[in-house]
């Protein structure tokens, strides 16, 4: 298994969610994309893209003020 | 004047408090229709839109409230729209979005609103207030929907209701996927008020309550209008130039209550802090404050003001704001997002470092 790490902390959306995307497209099935970033708006649209490809989420959690991550396994 | 002060403040901290919380982004919204092809932010408008014009239309037959729908000043309303849609995907917010932004911290939000409040000021007191003025010439005498048709408004405020309950509906019926959440770290009331996600749609009955709730408490100090966001910023700018008092008026305790309510949600919620974007960014978010104020103040509104206020008044100049802005914020996305990705996936293949673990 591979794993990924995508910063996008200091960008605004739909930059982290765009390139999450992008990010995830080099990946194969069964490896995981750790996503740290910092723009509230994407605590809804991340999640909900995840959900809605069917991937799935190993955690996901808030580390800091405004700061968070997400790992995806991709599908 | 302290009436003023308190309600304003109190209905604008609700309104911030909502927004942060329930994640309420009309520009993420519409351009997510063009991006993504997912229109949810746009049925909560709707649903926010359908239950205040129930409120006002009760509120005005009840003779509590005043509304007057005045003339339609369409060719400002809808070069504006388009100019203010453009201008809200560069500066990363709407309007409102960007008051609430600010209140989380966000620099580039602060830039945007800097140039969106003096701009909005040159268009109403300013250099460009001719200008303005003399688009706004260019109008129809009717601006009510309900008037041009010979019809009761109620029959359009039903229409809105049903087709926001159809979507509404619709969207909830779909088969459900597990939306995964965070970790939760807190109990009872702070976990629902500072940590659960908020449905788009709960956020949005929310909105249009407190959208009902503005128009009363504005009256009561004189201000005969609900939510408004572009003239009370362009009022702040005025105020502090000028010093004069006349410009002082419960709008501006309004958006300065944004900035309060939304300063408290995102502090409580540990989601408060000062983030700095790059030059690059920095610039686009200055840009699209100006054009938003440009726009906004041509089209007498911004997307809450045409897009959630006059369009639940049942005008002309609230829906054909509305599309116009929808089509702005299209364009804009276009150039942002979807030519400059698709010119580098054409020049260049794609390196990404990756670790075994």
């Amino acid at each position: 298994m591979i794993q990924q790490k995508l910063s996008v902390i200091g960008q605004v959306c739909p930059f982290p969610l765009i390139e999450a995307k992008e990010a995830i497209k080099t990946l194969s099935s069964g490896d995981e994309l750790i996503i740290d970033f910092d723009c509230t708006q994407a605590t809804e649209s991340i999640p909900q893209w995840v959900a809605e490809e069917g991937h799935t989420v190993t955690n996901y959690e808030q580390i800091d003020d405004a700061t968070w991550t997400i790992t995806v396994r991709k599908k | 004047m302290l009436q003023m002060i308190i309600t304003g403040l109190i209905c604008g901290a609700l309104l911030g408090f909502v927004m942060q919380r329930g994640r309420f982004c009309l520009t993420g919204g519409f351009r997510d229709i063009y991006l993504t092809r997912n229109n949810r932010m746009f049925y909560a408008l709707l649903i926010a839109i359908a239950i205040q014009a129930v409120g006002i239309f009760a509120l005005v037959q009840s003779g509590v409230i005043e509304f007057k729908a005045g003339s339609f000043n369409w060719l400002a309303v809808i070069v504006g729209s388009y100019v203010f849609g453009i201008g809200i995907v560069l500066a990363g917010g709407c309007a409102t979005g960007t008051w609430y932004r600010a209140g989380e911290g966000l620099i580039g939000s602060w830039i945007a609103l800097f140039g969106y409040m003096v701009m909005s000021a040159i268009m109403k007191t300013g250099p460009l207030s001719g200008f303005n003025k003399s688009i706004s010439k260019v109008s129809a005498p009717t601006n009510s929907i309900p008037d041009t048709f010979g019809i009761s408004a109620w029959f359009l405020v039903a229409l809105v209701a049903i087709i926001a309950a159809f979507f509404a509906i619709r969207e909830l019926r779909k088969p459900k996927v597990a939306l995964p959440s965070l970790k939760q770290k807190r109990k009872g009331l702070a976990h629902l008020l500072f940590e659960k996600r908020w449905h788009p749609f709960f956020t949005a009955v929310l909105v249009g309550l407190i959208a009902i709730l503005a128009w009363p408490l504005s009256e009561a100090t004189g201000r005969k209008a609900g939510l408004g966001i572009t003239t009370p910023s362009a009022n702040l700018v005025q105020y502090l130039v000028t010093g004069d008092h006349k410009f002082l008026n419960w709008g501006v305790y309004l958006v300065l209550g944004i900035l309060l309510g939304s300063f408290i949600a995102a502090k409580a919620s540990r989601e408060f802090k000062f983030r700095a974007p790059d030059a690059r960014t920095s610039v686009t978010s200055f840009a699209g404050g100006i054009l938003m104020g440009f726009g906004a103040s041509l089209a007498g509104g911004c997307s809450i003001g045409n897009g959630l206020v006059q369009t639940a008044m049942m005008t002309w100049q609230g829906w054909v704001a509305l599309a116009v802005m929808i089509l702005g914020t299209w364009t804009a996305s276009y150039f942002v997002y979807v030519r400059p990705r698709s010119q580098k996936a054409r020049t260049q293949t794609s390196a990404s470092v990756q670790t075994a673990v």
